[in-house]
């Protein structure tokens, strides 16, 4: 079917012709500037209110004022935040001595916790023994000295093949008698 | 005319030359908003809202070609939200009488443009049926005499659903008329 037939044609030329009159542009005009007015007013009241709460920003000096305080506090951020990092780094090299820990088990290790000995004031906690600077000297080259003894037994041992058998058949009986027990 | 300077000098807020485009703007969309709502009063609600709605997005205009396509598509998507309120709650319209009128308009040969409440009339009996893209479709199609093209760019929809709208409508409106003429 095709839609559009004789009479639609006629009446669609009625409403063709018959373009909606707009009277006046006045009143229309008016109610627009009214509304668009009302919009402004009502912008303007919240830039009034906003301005009185914070157009202090504005003044030069309290500007420069706030400017310079940020600036400060920045700065003693920046240095509070460099002293707890060293504080930390300080606590971090102090070595807590306890009952269970093996004090003596590698010479880098041995100079490390003189170092840390001498670096503490000689302050140990309170469970502990605490000794002499002396003692301590005396301590490790002794353990010096039997480091450089257990070497030269371990050269010995490793340059004769009999003595090697024969050690290690003692360390065997020696670990099968503690099994035993 | 309207051109990009007067769109230009109303961006600066001067309300003397938005009267100027008020008054340029006023008739075509209110023409569009008429035939698409079939009331006055409606009719010039949707252009006072739509005259606000340029006032405050007018910075988006780049040129004066695109302004009266821009003008359509508010004025159109206004008159959808107004039809949609409508909807909520439906006018009645006097059958009888407005085809008694069409036929004796018809009838009287090349007569003189109809009034603005007659084309009203008129226009709602004719569209009541039609859902609102329809309307819209056969408003800026059949009454403005826009091209699909144009329809399809104020419209949003593609130009194959804007063809078959229109294909809807005019069969529709033919089908009414055929029955009561």
């Amino acid at each position: 079917m095709k839609p559009e037939s004789e009479k639609y044609n006629e009446v669609l030329n009625l409403l063709r012709k018959s373009k909606p009159v707009l009277d006046s542009t006045d009143d229309i005009e008016r109610e627009v500037i009214k509304r668009i007015s009302k919009v402004n007013s009502s912008g303007l009241r919240l830039s009034g209110v906003l301005d009185f709460l914070f157009s202090w920003v504005y003044i030069g000096w309290v500007r420069r004022t706030l400017i310079a305080a940020s600036a400060a506090l920045v700065l003693i951020f920046i240095y509070q935040q460099a002293i707890i990092l060293k504080r930390i780094d300080a606590i971090s090299r102090q070595t807590v001595v306890t009952d269970k820990e093996n004090l003596f088990t590698h010479s880098d290790e041995i100079a490390k916790l003189l170092m840390v000995y001498r670096n503490s004031g000689k302050r140990f906690p309170s469970k502990t023994i605490t000794i002499s600077e002396s003692q301590m000297n005396e301590l490790l080259e002794s353990v010096k000295e039997l480091q450089i003894k257990y070497k030269d037994l371990e050269n010995l041992i490793e340059g004769d093949p009999e003595l090697k058998k024969l050690v290690h058949k003692k360390l065997i009986e020696n670990n099968n008698n503690n099994l035993n027990l | 005319m309207i051109d990009l300077q007067l769109i230009e000098e109303c961006r600066g807020g001067n309300f003397n030359n938005f009267r100027k485009l008020v008054e340029l703007t006023s008739p075509f969309a209110y023409s569009v908003a008429f035939r698409m709502l079939g009331n006055e009063d409606q009719a010039k609600d949707v252009v006072q809202e739509t005259m606000v709605t340029i006032w405050q997005k007018l910075k988006k205009i780049k040129t004066a070609e695109v302004y009266k396509t821009w003008i359509y598509r508010i004025v159109v998507n206004k008159c959808y939200d107004e039809m949609r309120k409508r909807k909520r709650n439906p006018e009645s319209v006097a059958d009888e009488q407005t085809w008694g009128l069409i036929s004796n308009r018809i009838s009287e040969g090349p007569s003189p443009a109809l009034e603005n409440d007659e084309t009203a009339r008129i226009i709602s009996i004719l569209t009541e049926r039609l859902s609102t893209k329809q309307k819209a479709v056969f408003v800026l199609s059949d009454l403005e005499g826009m091209s699909n093209d144009e329809i399809s760019e104020i419209t949003g929809i593609s130009k194959s659903a804007v063809k078959a709208n229109l294909y809807h409508a005019r069969k529709s409106i033919s089908e009414k008329v055929e029955k009561y003429l």
